[in-house]
């Protein structure tokens, strides 16, 4: 087998449970995103635009879309003679198996993989944030620095550090504390979940975790403190372009809107680092003499007759005449009928939104703050004529005609 | 019926000069068409949704955008161990003297021993100048079935415009054909889509016969003259199929694409058409977008209006410009409030802010690609 500097290993196994309906029958990765893509073609896009071309994606929760929508690695160049992707899921063994305990475990679980490749590195990734990142350059850094782990963070607004995993360095980026979700946070340099790790030493914080009774087998929670702890050189590695999380629904609503941004630091159109997907073969999207669109992304296979504005439509959605679209993402197949009012919301894959009915409500509309968010229709899911969804509502069952929710 | 047992011939080079303009560096097959693809990707896509694993394509000259275009096949599942996809440029052999083929029968006479080294007991022969989506697997059925030695697609309609000659056919009720002329009058009449099904050994047979007796056309000297003895049958295609022949005709059929009857009966889910990826974003409505009964690709970023056009991948439309009745193709750029009227942008054209470009429905205005217009 070919050597690999470096090996990546996606962390795809989670459930995303704040996602609520649209993560009921896929993993968080294959969640869609920006109007043709999956969470998951940002981190992959990121290791080929990197020169990595062997990545593991280690599955676990409802992984069938996943795999599908993977294969063989084609629309990223994944496809390779020796190395390539590798779907990763937990598997038996001549003593038993199983199941993914914890992040750290489920790469202690594929040390044989990783080993096939006799790599220097290995960096470990996560499928559920949006950013554009040159890996080359960290394990250049993390080479030069003589660490033994590297992790990538970024400057968060201190009152917002609370929510993340907070690691306070020194000067020249040596990590000497890590705190998870401080309520009084020292730093506001956040974890982003990217870890470069020199082989040697995590296979051997892997196996010793492995032993740890106690241990949860997380990253953040057991592998790094236990490196920290021992005084393994840990450094910082500062990344200041476009990050975000969509691990929630507002997350993930706040993520697509921030692509109508002109002045957003992601550069999706860009030639220089491309974003691959796996695409529909469709024709191109088609906008009709009654359609108004403004602020907006549309995707191949689309049909515009009525109203956008500040809206994300994926492949082959429909919008009937009449019908309006606010601050909405309408993911791939949903037709929304003639009159239907969708605002606010989330439609996931293949709903039908009926004639006149009226999805999520504006903000203004509530006068407490508490009782609006954005409201979620899971896939496949009918919504008969005259319905009346609410917002920070989430429909995983057929709605019936004229029904308020 | 899908089958792996036909091999596909594809003709890049037809009829190139009667679009000359837009023809000048590239193939028929490569000519770029309805917002996202190009001539080709409807023949080839209509082989390999029949399960046609391995196709040659006969090119000419000014094949490079079309090699660029195609690459390994792989969109089209063409990037295959076994079969897959041939791209056979003109072979001057010693005794041909360095002419380029001239008609289809001497492009295909300099593709015998890729014929003879072929598997397939079948051959679908094609040109690229036909925009449809023919069932390529029923068409075979039905020659099998029929067991016809040559089955030829064709349909009803007005002969298209200045073409030389179209050949038309007179068929019996069984769809048999029973006469072959060649007209240039536009009358209505059952015409030939020029995509063609017969046995692998009849083509060789028949080619190896034409260049013992000198002969140049495969159906007018060979085929037609034996309809007696060749069981030639004629399969109708019914849906949308156009041929293009005219730079008229190349506005006109794009501009049929804004028809949702047209776009159903061409982009099926069934049987989609393929086209290379550019992995562009999202098409982007900016404030102030104003787009009406228009077909938009992948990549384009618009802030002005566009009325009744094709916009394909990546064309910027600033702030303030009009686009009308116009066919804009890949990466052109429309400056603010510039104006186009019928006009056809080719590939990396560009307009200055503030001009107008205006053609008439009679006569399009072209801005050539790489031009730009100040």
């Amino acid at each position: 087998m070919k050597k690999n500097e470096c090996v990546a290993m996606l962390l795809a196994g989670g459930q995303g449970s704040r996602l609520g309906v649209l993560t009921q029958k896929i993993a968080k990765p294959a969640v869609p995103y920006g109007g043709k893509y999956r969470i998951i073609d940002f981190p992959l896009s990121n290791c080929v635009n990197s020169g990595i071309e062997t990545v593991g994606i280690l599955t676990q929760y409802q992984p069938l879309e996943l795999n599908g929508y993977i294969g063989s690695g084609k629309p990223w160049d994944l496809d390779r003679n020796g190395g390539g992707v590798h779907i990763l899921p937990p598997y038996q063994k001549s003593k038993g198996g199983d199941w993914y305990k914890g992040t750290a475990n489920a790469i202690y679980q594929n040390i044989h993989f990783i080993e096939k490749y006799d790599p220097e590195y290995v960096l470990v990734l996560s499928g559920d944030h949006i950013y554009k990142m040159d890996y080359s350059k960290m394990i250049k850094f993390h080479k030069k620095s003589g660490a033994d782990c590297t992790i990538a963070v970024m400057e968060v607004p201190f009152e917002e550090a609370s929510r993340f995993g907070i690691m306070n360095a020194r000067e020249d980026g040596e990590i000497y504390e890590f705190e998870e979700k401080p309520a009084n946070p020292k730093s506001n340099l956040a974890s982003m979940g990217i870890y470069v790790f020199s082989w040697d030493k995590l296979r051997e914080y892997l196996i010793m975790d492995e032993k740890n009774k106690e241990s949860s087998n997380d990253f953040g929670k057991d592998v790094i403190p236990a490196m920290l702890y021992s005084n393994q050189k840990m450094m910082a590695y500062r990344f200041d372009g476009y990050w975000k999380d969509v691990g929630t629904v507002e997350s993930l609503w706040d993520a697509n809107l921030d692509l109508l941004n002109p002045k957003l630091d992601l550069k999706l159109d860009s030639n220089e680092w491309k974003i691959y997907s796996r695409t529909g073969w469709l024709p191109p999207q088609y906008i009709s003499e009654t359609a108004e669109v403004e602020n907006s992304l549309i995707s191949d296979g689309c049909t515009v007759k009525g109203k956008l504005d500040y809206s994300v439509l994926f492949e082959n959605v429909t919008v009937e005449e009449g019908a309006k679209v606010e601050y909405s993402l309408i993911m791939p197949g949903a037709v929304i009928k003639k009159g239907a009012h969708v605002q606010y919301a989330i439609v996931a894959e293949n709903v039908k939104v009926g004639e006149n009915s009226v999805i999520g409500q504006n903000p203004q509309e509530i006068t407490e703050r508490d009782n609006w968010g954005i409201a979620v229709i899971g896939d496949n899911v009918k919504v008969g004529k005259n319905a009346v969804i609410k917002a920070k509502s989430m429909i995983s069952k057929n709605v019936k005609e004229g029904e308020v929710i | 019926m899908r089958t792996n047992n036909m091999l596909g011939i594809i003709f890049a080079n037809v009829h190139d000069n009667l679009i000359p303009e837009l023809t000048e560096k590239r193939s028929m097959a490569s000519l770029p068409f309805g917002a996202r693809y190009r001539l080709i990707d409807f023949t080839l896509s209509a082989l390999t949704n029949a399960g046609v694993s391995q196709v040659g394509i006969i090119t000419k000259e000014n094949y490079q955008s079309l090699l660029d275009h195609i690459g390994s096949g792989r969109e089209w599942d063409l990037d295959r161990k076994s079969g897959g996809l041939y791209i056979l440029p003109p072979f001057v052999s010693g005794s041909s003297s360095g002419n380029i083929y001239k008609t289809h029968l001497e492009g295909l006479s300099g593709i015998l021993n890729f014929l003879n080294r072929a598997k397939q007991e079948y051959v679908a022969v094609c040109d690229s100048d036909v925009v449809a989506n023919i069932d390529i697997a029923d068409m075979f059925r039905k020659h099998v079935e029929n067991e016809a030695d040559f089955t030829v697609a064709y349909k009803y309609g007005k002969l298209p415009r200045v073409h030389d000659k179209t050949m038309v056919f007179t068929l019996n009720e069984e769809s048999r054909v029973e006469k072959i002329d060649y007209i240039r009058e536009r009358i209505n009449a059952d015409y030939s889509l020029d995509v063609m099904i017969m046995s692998r050994r009849f083509l060789i047979d028949t080619i190896k016969e034409a260049m013992e007796k000198g002969l140049h056309s495969l159906t007018k000297d060979i085929v037609g003259t034996r309809l007696d003895k060749i069981k030639v049958m004629g399969y109708k295609v019914e849906g949308f199929a156009e041929v293009m022949d005219t730079p008229a005709s190349y506005f006109d059929l794009n501009m049929k694409m804004l028809d949702s009857k047209v776009r159903k009966q061409l982009f099926l889910p069934e049987r989609p058409v393929y086209t290379k990826t550019h992995d562009s974003m999202p098409a982007k409505y900016c404030i102030g977008s104003d787009v009406k009964n228009s077909l938009i690709a992948d990549g384009c970023v618009i802030e002005g209006t566009v009325k009744n056009s094709i916009l394909f991948r990546n064309v910027v439309v600033k702030k303030g410009a009009v686009v009308n009745n116009s066919i804009i193709m890949q990466n052109a750029v429309i400056g603010e409030n510039a104006k186009v009227e019928y006009t056809v942008m080719d590939k990396i054209s560009e307009i200055s802010d503030g001009v107008e470009i205006c053609g008439t429905k009679q006569k399009n205005a072209l801005v050539k690609k790489g031009e730009k217009a100040k």
